[in-house]
């Protein structure tokens, strides 16, 4: 009896296991033939992508691969130069991001990359590409030192270095601050970046620090630092964390009387902080290359494409500096008259002169850093509007 | 041939490596029957012992990393003495807090640079390139001077494995590995019989730690990068599958382990969003109908006498 039923048991598993292996191998088979049909039409630059698709960042690496794939439909609808994406999920893991570069450059022989999600996974995977001599660029790295890794190494998301005194200094002048309090995140490599910035922009500008507070990611009870911070009352509050992090510190910091304005580090650039904080958010500053609120016809018809495609969602700025990403790619490989060659597509990338997109006009400097302006934005009735 | 020397499986081969070496510590620690979960701490100790001497002290990584590993054994000697008198899931939950402890004083020490991490740290592979470079040599019979030097890491790698797996066999046979079975087989016997226990799980410890140090050395100068998030939680988990799915008796159990666990994710990269689905289905699979792990000693001993004499071992 126990050993039919232990016959039974393997029989039905084997079932299960092996219908779960027809089903994968059928949505294998099933994705094929739409990655092919691109490439159809003579050469089409291949160009590898390393996002964040499966995990707790995913949400991430799906704006990106949105924004991503309505750029390649307008570009190859254009007919100028044709693209054909090839993605790799990364998991936002290191030695996934290895693994997946080194697969894009050897196995699949891309003419480019455009990714990955985390600065981390790009301290890792940066240095081969750079090694391979196959151009690599971060849509959403914003840490310091990333383009330092090599020659091949570029990036078009406004680092944090460059983004945040622009928001923090703003915030100066409008509000006059004289003595403020610093948050962060202490445990999130990116944060802790941001505070750095934000700590030497207030030292340059003269302002006072009246107290430093750490927290950690997930993290969800503020109320120890924030009832310190309203102790000392400061004219306002900078806060370094990503926005589920944010949203929670300005839902507690009104609660218990901090009226005082937020100015945040790129955490804070996300409707979901509005969404999450509700009329909390409000008084919030943050500089951001992407501002939907622009008039701009560029900016207004990359909304409207992808409101159409994407069931009415508005693109946050992980993918409208995607589908930028993939534009200066257009354009570069257009230049380099090639859709092959890596080091001729380097050198075009390497000088782009103002190109217009949808995060506004953009230059690559010698070190092959982003030239781009921010908004500064500030929080208003539960909206994103111009700090002026 | 040359498509096997493709960079790609070079480096997925130089990841099953040091994942190999982890399961060979993961191995040292259970041959004494302790559940120890601190082998990621370990490794995060020996990795960042590793960088810290070549990145910022400008040490020689052939130095660094046998430091790395020495300094990951110390610490273990350390917090070894109070934390070998628990037992079972009591030692699995201490040393499971040490590796959190680990990575909260690296997320919170400077010379480790937070949650930031140590970037730019030199990979073996450009090491060997500039030395290969420096002799004039870049190309190798139509092979890039990259796919040489990794090449190079591999052997490099393969050796230390086999140094292990020879190491373990004879320590295996020896008076030390004797108690270690006796040990695992029964602890209060073990006693009995006269074997100080405490020496011995001790030590299983240490060697464990060593090599855990060193494969944390390793990989810091194989990733070019290292951050607090590296060694976390579920790294120690996944060391700890390499066992469970290759079995603990033998030492080329958990390499086996190593070897599929690694391999996995890659060959089902074409499954994209299913591939993880797939990974946990066979755990769960392997988990019902092969508790002990793939190779056990009756697996060897069956194959033994189906294939006759002079097979593995």
């Amino acid at each position: 009896m126990i050993t039919m039923k232990k016959g039974l048991i393997k029989w039905f598993s084997g079932m299960t296991i092996g219908a779960l292996l027809l089903t994968t191998a059928g949505c294998g088979g099933g994705a094929a033939p739409a990655a092919n049909s691109g490439s159809q039409s003579g050469e089409a630059a291949k160009i590898g992508v390393i996002s964040y698709l499966t995990g707790g960042g995913a949400a991430y690496g799906q704006a990106i691969k949105e924004g991503l794939d309505l750029a390649k439909e307008e570009i190859n609808a254009q007919g100028k130069v044709k693209v054909d994406l090839i993605y790799e999920d990364s998991r936002g893991d290191k030695t996934e991001a290895i693994n997946a570069i080194n697969k894009l450059i050897n196995k699949d022989n891309v003419v480019g990359i455009i990714g990955p999600t985390l600065s981390g996974e790009m301290f890792a995977a940066g240095p081969i590409a750079d090694q391979a001599g196959v151009p690599i660029m971060g849509t959403s790295t914003t840490a310091e030192g990333i383009p330092a890794l090599g020659n091949f190494v570029f990036r078009n998301a406004l680092p944090e270095f460059l983004a945040v005194p622009q928001a923090v200094e703003k915030a100066i002048s409008t509000y006059n601050l004289k003595k403020v309090a610093v948050m962060y995140s202490n445990n999130n490599d990116w944060a802790v970046s941001g505070y750095k910035t934000i700590e030497s922009t207030l030292k340059k500008n003269g302002v006072e620090i009246v107290a430093t507070e750490t927290f950690a990611d997930k993290d969800t009870d503020y109320s120890a630092q924030l009832t310190k911070i309203a102790s000392l009352k400061p004219d306002a509050v900078m806060v370094s964390s990503l926005y589920q992090e944010a949203s929670l510190v300005l839902k507690k910091a009104r609660e218990i009387g901090i009226t005082v304005p937020f100015v945040g580090t790129n955490g804070f650039n996300s409707p979901e902080l509005i969404k999450i904080a509700g009329a909390a958010a409000d008084g919030a500053i943050v500089a951001s290359p992407w501002f939907p609120g622009k008039q701009d016809e560029k900016v207004q018809k990359f909304i409207a494409d992808y409101k159409a495609k994407y069931n009415n969602k508005v693109p946050d700025q992980f993918a409208a500096q995607a589908y930028d990403a993939l534009y200066i790619y257009a354009s570069a490989l257009e230049q380099a008259g090639s859709t092959t060659d890596r080091q001729k597509l380097r050198d075009s990338i390497a000088a782009i002169k103002g190109f217009q997109g949808v995060t506004g006009k953009f230059a690559f400097d010698e070190k092959r850093e982003p030239v781009m302006s921010a908004t500064v934005l500030i929080i208003k009735d539960g909206q994103f509007t111009e700090l002026k | 041939m040359a498509i096997l020397l493709n960079q790609y499986y070079l480096q997925i081969a130089v990841f099953v490596m040091v994942n190999a070496i982890l399961g060979v510590s993961i191995y040292l620690t259970l041959s004494t029957g302790q559940l120890s979960l601190g082998n990621a701490g370990f490794m995060s100790i020996g990795a960042y012992t590793c960088a810290i001497l070549t990145v910022k002290a400008g040490l020689p990584v052939y130095l660094a990393i046998p430091l790395g590993g020495v300094a990951a054994s110390f610490i273990s000697i350390i917090i070894g003495f109070p934390a070998l008198r628990l037992t079972g899931i009591y030692l699995a939950i201490a040393t499971l807090g040490f590796g959190e402890v680990v990575r909260v004083i690296v997320l919170n020490l400077k010379i480790t640079n937070g949650a930031l991490g140590i970037s730019g740290i030199p990979t073996l592979g450009t090491k060997i390139g500039k030395i290969l470079s420096s002799f004039g040599m870049s190309k190798f019979g139509g092979f890039s001077a990259q796919q040489v030097s990794t090449l190079l890491v591999l052997v490099i790698l393969l050796l230390v494995l086999a140094f292990l797996i020879f190491f373990c066999i004879r320590l295996n046979r020896s008076r030390v590995g004797r108690a270690f079975a006796a040990i695992k087989a029964d602890e209060s016997a073990a006693e009995a019989m006269g074997i100080n226990t405490t020496y011995y799980k001790l030590l299983a410890f240490a060697l464990g730690a060593l090599i855990a140090g060193i494969a944390g050395g390793l990989s810091a100068h194989l990733t070019f990068f290292i951050g607090p998030k590296d060694f976390a939680y579920h790294r120690t988990v996944e060391i700890l599958l390499y066992a469970v799915l290759g079995g603990s008796d033998l030492v080329i159990g958990p390499i086996v382990g190593a070897l599929i666990l690694t391999l996995l994710p890659e060959v089902l990269r074409s499954a994209s969003n299913y591939r993880l689905m797939i990974y946990g289905a066979l755990l769960v699979t392997m988990m019902a109908f092969r508790p002990q792990g793939l190779i056990s000693e009756e697996t060897v001993r069956y194959w033994k006498g189906k294939l006759g004499r002079g097979s593995k071992q």
